[in-house]
């Protein structure tokens, strides 16, 4: 019972969408109102349960003292603070959460993702390397699309824009597309997998 | 093979990654301490975006039409700031100057401080009020992103139900002539990631409504069938397309003239022709937020040029230790 009726409600609701979307009928229409209002009501308690997991993921950290448990503190701390301040004074500008925000947030998520301008340099320098034709081309492109993506690449030669446009808007999108077309045939198989219940791995329980 | 003496580019081969960081360092850093004057050359991507904005204009007026709205959509954190939030900025400030009528939306937590702040440092010289010229619909939990995009394609209003300040929707002025995707003709999402494309799947494909991205640049190609189809009406791709509509927005929506003496703003229409001989002066625009993306497009220039010298060093070290072991 504990996985048929999970599974029941998945086929019974994926068909019920499915139709909903092709079906412009009144009835389809109310249906789809009515879970709006629940799924509004339904969507605190997963930011509660999100929450709830994350401090008893870390609190077994903590008491079991796994290694580097002390950033699990930091979580724990991070998250009460910060929910603190922001219940007592609100998050306005002007309020200590803004401050928060700007001060320790703001720095911090942008230094991890400047990080990257380092790791792309040092991995250019030590990894492209013309070794095959192939490598080669990739080079080329890598070097074309650099230029043109800054005002020095036009500076150069009206053809590096030109040229990196064309590799951006030919070749990338070749690829793209056929990646987006296998990407979208899997996951049509996998819905509907899911649907007719063969597949039922998201379950759990390691079947 | 120990003993054997290092040429140059033996030791170029085996250099220090620290040096690389230290080298990178100074690249991005100096542009940024010592700003300069560079070209900023605007793509059709680009242009696209601001023409459709510039499209909800009333000839009559030459102010925003009252049944025409652009929904920003924040759905970024602050990792992606330096990218993305130029381009918000931007659009904030050109629909503020043309007064046309702007909702904002995120479904991130970590993205409504951003959002705010982006509608803070837009309207700092703007006359603009909430819930007449502009309302921020706050954040809504992820869960609600599939309803609310077709609940918007219905009834905005009914969609959303309070904004930010928890006030109902359906009773702001703004709401007066704007029901659904018919008259909020524009959604633009702001992403790290390949959150536009479920714009594209949901309000584009439903309700024909117009997407428009303001993407980072490592995510900007995964975009690009989506332009060549259309379903896309334009894209900012990275620092560089935000730097493109900050200087749209300068040549047209915050066009100077001298009267007189006295410096005011006349906004003017997009016209290709003027584009293409503006030259705008950074050091002319005194708000340092005005201007942030041309001044990073500046870091951005020497650090390319850092890595490329970068590679064709490398390549050299590599092609002559290659010769070198031939020949042996």
């Amino acid at each position: 019972m504990k996985r048929q009726i999970p599974l029941l409600i998945v086929i019974i609701l994926g068909f019920i969408f499915a139709i909903h979307t092709f079906v412009p009928h009144k009835a389809s229409a109310d249906f789809y109102d009515w879970y709006q209002t629940w799924m509004k009501a339904i969507s605190p308690f997963m930011v509660l349960l999100g929450i709830m997991s994350l401090f008893m993921v870390n609190t077994a950290k903590i008491r079991r003292k796994v290694p580097n448990w002390q950033y699990s503190v930091v979580t724990l701390l991070s998250l009460i603070v910060t929910g603190a301040i922001g219940f007592i004074w609100g998050t306005q500008e002007g309020t200590p959460f803004m401050w928060t925000f700007k001060n320790i947030q703001l720095p911090m998520g942008a230094t991890m993702f400047s990080l990257l301008a380092f790791y792309i340099a040092s991995a250019a320098y030590k990894a492209f390397r013309a070794r095959s034709l192939e490598a080669t081309v990739l080079l080329a492109a890598a070097i074309i699309v650099m230029l043109g993506q800054v005002p020095i690449g036009m500076a150069i030669s009206k053809w590096i824009p030109e040229v990196s446009n064309w590799i951006l808007n030919v070749p990338n999108l070749a690829a793209k597309r056929g990646i987006a077309l296998g990407v979208g045939l899997g996951m049509t198989a996998t819905s509907l997998k899911i649907l007719l219940g063969i597949e039922r791995t998201y379950l759990g329980g390691g079947e | 093979m120990a003993n054997e003496k290092k040429n140059f580019f033996d030791r170029m081969q085996a250099l220090d990654r620290r040096y690389i960081y230290l080298v990178v360092a100074l690249a991005i850093i100096l542009p940024l301490i010592i700003p300069f004057n560079s070209k900023t050359y605007v793509t059709e991507p680009a242009e696209n975006v601001y023409k459709k904005i510039d499209s909800f204009v009333s000839p009559e007026t030459n102010l925003g039409r009252r049944d025409r709205a652009v929904l920003l959509v924040f759905n970024h954190d602050a990792s992606t700031m330096a990218e993305l939030f130029p381009m918000e900025v931007s659009i904030l400030r050109h629909c503020f100057q043309r007064k046309i009528p702007v909702f904002t939306i995120c479904f991130l937590p970590t993205a409504k401080p951003l959002m705010d702040y982006a509608l803070q440092t837009a309207k700092e010289d703007f006359n603009v009020q909430s819930g007449i010229d502009y309302v921020n619909f706050g954040f809504k939990p992820w869960a609600l992103f599939t309803p609310i995009v077709l609940g918007m394609g219905d009834d905005i209003a009914k969609a959303v139900e309070t904004d930010d300040e928890g006030r109902i929707v359906e009773n702001l002025e703004i709401m007066k002539e704007i029901k659904n995707y018919n008259e909020m003709n524009l959604v633009v999402d702001f992403a790290a990631s390949a959150a536009v494309v479920r714009w594209i799947t949901y309000a584009r494909s439903r309700f024909g409504a117009n997407v428009a991205a303001g993407v980072t640049a490592v995510m900007a190609a995964d975009n690009y069938p989506y332009l060549q189809t259309g379903q896309l009406v334009g894209m900012l791709a990275g620092l560089k397309g935000a730097a493109e509509y900050e200087k749209l927005v300068d040549v047209f929506a915050m066009h100077r003239v001298k009267e007189n003496g006295v410096e005011k703003i006349v906004s003017r229409n997009y016209s290709k022709e003027v584009l293409k001989d503006s030259w705008i002066k950074l050091s002319d625009i005194k708000n340092t937020s005005y201007k942030m993306a041309r001044l990073g497009m500046n870091a951005q220039t020497i650090a390319h040029i850092m890595i490329i010298v970068f590679i064709v060093l490398g390549n050299i070290g590599y092609f002559v230790n290659k010769k070198r072991d031939a020949k042996k």
